[in-house]
Order: structure tokens, then C-alpha cells, then sequence
């Protein structure tokens, strides 16, 4: 009888719970079944092969699109976080706050026309002669629009966490840093950086996951020509071809991918 | 300290122009009525374009957008507020499982599941229609919920229900009369970050509304990818207000637990 009334808090999460599992859960469940399934239900691998032979290539871009996003992410983050913590953020944090409001397609398409070929980045820097227009260099519609789109719109939760970080060590460590003569730079990398690793490494694996799944950034900025970074081919596969089977292989791809990057962090946490 | 001084500035300079530049293109196109390369600015400037997305199908999308926003804030904060305070306050059975099941979508990318979900939604004749949306959007937003209100509760001190059961109040009426109020600076801080993140949400939208329930987002992808770039750009700028307001008058108040989890979504 206790048994029962304990369970009974259930009913309090029964409306949650069944919207989640209905259109999360089970959708999830779903395409890593039919992905091993023909359209009429037989079992295959052909989709991977499919998948394999088609995109291969796409998911090496977007992994490495995604790679180069983070380490400027990470980079700058814990640079700017390291400033911060020691010489107090004020504007500085409070500006890099802001991209964590924009929504994602507000990113994507004012980092596209930022950065057309003639738009008001080329545009400005011509006016100074560091762009020659006749021959504009097209940053977005390449890997770099989308890299420094999603960059952009990462920062503002890196420094989040990065700083958050870094405010949870205790000043005595930067003071005795600082007693040794250590200048702003080395009492980031050698007393905040190795002292909050494992944040940055949450932080690095949140991040990461994102970037991979990120879909109306790309979108947006795009060219639909060339390399496409993945959740675009899952989602031009199921549009244009309703052909289910190849686009949920393509996103179980994506799970392992973003639970390969979740595994690599548990790993150095528990080893360390 | 003159150096710190100086570099400070130097930052705050570089930043603002990583910050501002991609959002001052938005601005000058929101106003160019005529703007060909190689020049700098727009040869003529004017709000004809302002007039012109107000009187068309972007009020539309606006008003359906704010819509399902509304709804699915107040759905969301009456399904978890007593979900998290449970979750929060009391060692229950399945709590692990059920946990698992709203940290699963954190984990995985969501447009492969959405796609999935949205045959559902079309099963179950709700593909392309508001409540279909506003389903979609809950998912997202309930996880986001869950995992705030949790925390929420948590920072409540136990010792003041405690007290209040101690002088004969009931679980009810303790939930009511000294959780909840002290709750509700937190309850409305998320229930702006939910709105928010419903108004925004354009994967979920894109899958089970379009081409039958616009909402802002999407109607700014459409007109986007069709090169009306003024048109986008004043509903780019319309979709940032919110956001904006938001930063400015709850900075102080957010913390840093609830927005990261945001950020992702």
C-alpha cells in the first residue's frame, strides 16, 4: 500500500512525461529502427551503405566545421573569461551576453548578409583597401560563414561557463600567482586553466554537440552547393526525397557522434 | 593597473564590432530601399519596407507565433511547477528514469527526432496545424522546465515548509502559501526564457507547420532565401526585440544554471 502511494507522484509527471516520450522518445526510438528497415519494413543495412557512399564526406565536414568552431569558441571564451575574472568583467561581460538573446535564424542571416561578398564587412574594409571589390572573397556561402556564425552564437555561453568556472576559484591561488611575479597571462593558463578543466570540458562537449546539430544557421547561410553540413542533408533527404530510411541512418550518425563526444568527456573526467 | 586600462578598452572596442557589426548590417538593410555595391551605405534610405512588412502576412505570423508562445508557456509552467517541486523536494521511485528521459533530449540532435516525430504528429492529424506546433514546441520548452523549476525549488530552504507543517499546515497548504511565493521569482524568469524560446524556435516549426502555420522565424526564412532582404532584415530585427528587453531587465536575476541549459535550445 505504501508502495503505492509512493509511486503516486507519478501522476504529476504523467502530462510531461507522455509529451516527451510521444515526440521525443519514441520518435528517437523510431529512426534508429527504420533506419535498418527498407520502406517496406524488410531489414537492411542498405541505408548506411547508401548513407556511407553519399555523405561520407558531409560528415567529416561537419565535424570538422564544428571542430574549428569550438577551438575558436574555446579559445577566445577562456581568454576573455581569464580577463574578466581577474580584472572584473563589467561591459565586457554584459556585451558578450547578448548573442545568447538572438535567436539562431537572426544569426544566420545577418552573419549572411555581414558577409556576402558584397556585404558590410568587404564593404568596410574596402574602404580602408584591404578588399579589392572587383574580386570580393565570399566568406559566407563557405565553411567559415558557418564556422564564424556558429562561433558568434556559442561565445556568449562559453564565457557563461568558462567564467563560471573560473569565479569558483578562490583568490588566494591568484594572489600567491601573482606574489611570484605571474602576469596576467600565466595565472590563466597555469592557476584558472588547470584548475577548471573539467568545466571547460562540459562546457567543450556542450558546445560541440550543438554546433553539430545546428540547423537554421546553416540554413541560412549556406549554399546549398558543395559540402553541407549533416542535419541539412537529413532534412533536403526527407523534404525532397521522403526517403526516411538513408536521413534517420544520417542522424543516428549524428547520435553517435554527439554521444562519442559525451563519451570522450566522461572518460577523461573519471580517468583524471 | 594603466595597462589593464588600456587593453580593457582595446577589448571592449574589438568586441563591440564582433558583437554590433553583424547586427548593423541587420539595421542599414532594414532601412535601404536602394542599395547597389560597391558603396558603403544605401543610396537612398527610407522606411517604405517597415510600412510594408506591417500591412502584410508578417503580422500574421506575428500574431501566431505570440499565440502558441502563450500557450505553451502556460501549459509548461502548470504541468512542472508541481513536477519540479516533487522532483525537487521528495526521494521517490523511478525519479532516476524519469530524469533520464528529460535529459535525453539535451543530449541528442533534435532535428533527426523531430522529423520522426512530425509523422507522428501527421498520424494523429495534427501535422501543419497550431496544435501540432504548439506540441512540438512543448517538448523543448518542458525539458527546459524540468530541469529549471528543479532548481527552483531546490534553492528554497526545506526548514521554512518545515515550519509550516510543524504549526499544522497541510502538504497542500504549505505548497501554496510558502513555496510557491518564494518560488516565483524563478517561476517567472523561466516562464520568460520559455516564451522566448517558443517565439524563437524555428526547427520544430519548419517540420510540423510549414507551409500551413507561419511564425516569425520562419517567415523571416522564407523571405531570406527568396533575397527580400529588407523584409527579412525588419523581422530579424523584430524577432531580437524580445530577447533584448529580456537581457536588459533580468540580467541581474538570471543566473547562471538557467541559462546555459537555454543557450542549447
Amino acid at each position: 500500500m505504501k508502495r503505492l502511494r509512493e509511486t503516486s507522484w507519478l501522476i504529476v509527471a504523467v502530462p510531461s512525461l507522455a509529451i516527451v516520450v510521444w515526440l521525443f522518445f519514441l520518435p528517437f526510438i523510431r529512426s534508429a529502427v527504420t533506419s535498418f528497415q527498407t520502406e517496406d519494413g524488410a531489414w537492411t543495412f542498405q541505408n548506411y551503405i547508401t548513407a556511407y557512399r553519399l555523405y561520407a564526406g558531409d560528415v567529416l565536414y561537419t565535424i570538422f566545421v564544428s571542430g574549428v568552431s569550438l577551438i575558436a569558441v574555446l579559445i577566445i571564451g577562456i581568454l576573455v573569461s581569464g580577463f574578466a575574472r581577474i580584472y572584473g568583467g563589467g561591459v565586457v561581460e554584459f556585451l558578450f551576453k547578448i548573442p545568447l538573446f538572438v535567436p539562431f535564424v537572426v544569426v544566420g542571416h545577418a552573419m549572411r548578409v555581414f558577409l556576402a561578398p558584397h556585404g558590410l564587412l568587404n564593404s568596410a574594409l574596402a574602404q580602408i583597401g584591404l578588399v579589392n571589390l572587383d574580386n570580393p572573397p565570399s566568406i559566407a556561402f563557405s565553411w567559415v560563414g558557418i564556422s564564424v556564425a556558429l562561433a558568434w552564437k556559442n561565445m556568449a555561453l562559453a564565457i557563461l561557463l568558462i567564467l563560471g568556472a573560473f569565479e569558483s576559484v578562490g583568490d588566494t591561488f591568484l594572489e600567491a600567482a601573482r606574489n611570484f611575479g605571474a602576469g596576467w597571462f600565466r595565472q590563466v593558463k597555469d592557476v584558472l586553466l588547470p584548475m577548471s578543466l573539467t568545466s571547460i570540458a562540459v562546457a567543450a562537449v556542450l558546445i560541440f554537440t550543438s554546433m553539430l546539430a545546428s540547423f537554421s544557421i546553416p540554413m541560412m547561410i549556406g549554399s546549398g552547393k558543395g559540402a553541407q553540413m549533416l542535419m541539412i542533408d537529413v532534412y533536403y533527404r526527407i523534404v525532397y526525397q521522403h526517403d526516411y530510411g538513408v536521413a534517420n541512418a544520417l542522424g543516428v550518425v549524428s547520435y553517435i557522434t554527439a554521444m562519442g563526444a559525451a563519451v570522450y568527456y566522461l572518460r577523461s573526467v573519471t580517468k583524471g | 593597473m594603466k595597462r589593464a586600462r588600456i587593453v580593457r578598452i582595446i577589448l571592449v572596442v574589438l568586441i563591440s564590432f564582433i558583437i554590433f557589426g553583424p547586427l548593423s548590417s541587420l539595421v542599414i538593410w532594414s532601412v535601404a530601399e536602394k542599395w547597389y555595391w560597391p558603396h558603403l551605405l544605401p543610396q537612398q534610405v527610407g522606411l517604405f519596407y517597415w510600412g510594408k512588412v506591417f500591412q502584410g502576412r508578417m503580422m500574421q505570423a506575428l500574431q501566431v507565433g505570440v499565440l502558441i508562445a502563450c500557450v505553451v508557456t502556460v501549459l509548461s509552467l502548470i504541468m512542472t511547477v508541481p513536477l519540479g517541486y516533487v522532483l525537487a523536494r521528495f526521494r521517490v521511485p523511478f525519479k532516476a528514469a524519469v530524469l533520464l528521459i528529460f535529459l535525453l533530449p539535451q543530449a541528442f540532435p533534435q532535428l533527426p527526432v523531430f522529423a520522426n516525430a512530425t509523422v507522428y504528429l501527421y498520424r494523429a492529424n495534427l501535422g501543419g496545424k497550431v496544435p501540432g506546433v504548439i506540441l512540438i514546441h512543448m517538448v523543448g520548452a518542458l525539458v527546459y522546465a524540468v530541469w529549471t523549476m528543479t532548481a527552483v525549488f531546490k534553492s528554497i530552504p526545506a526548514s521554512l515548509e518545515e515550519a509550516a507543517i510543524n504549526l499544522g499546515a497541510s502538504r497542500i497548504r504549505t505548497f501554496w502559501n510558502i513555496s510557491l511565493p518564494l518560488a516565483m521569482p524563478g517561476i517567472i524568469a523561466s516562464a520568460l526564457l520559455i516564451f522566448l524560446y517558443s517565439l524563437d524556435e524555428f526547427t520544430g516549426t519548419l517540420l510540423v507547420g510549414s507551409p500551413f502555420v507561419l511564425t516569425l522565424p520562419v517567415f523571416m526564412y522564407n523571405a531570406s532565401q527568396g533575397y527580400e532582404l529588407p523584409v527579412a532584415s525588419i523581422t530579424a530585427l523584430l524577432l531580437m526585440v524580445p530577447g533584448i528587453i529580456l537581457l536588459l531587465v533580468l540580467e541581474r536575476y538570471l543566473k547562471a544554471e538557467y541559462l546555459s541549459s537555454f543557450g542549447r535550445i
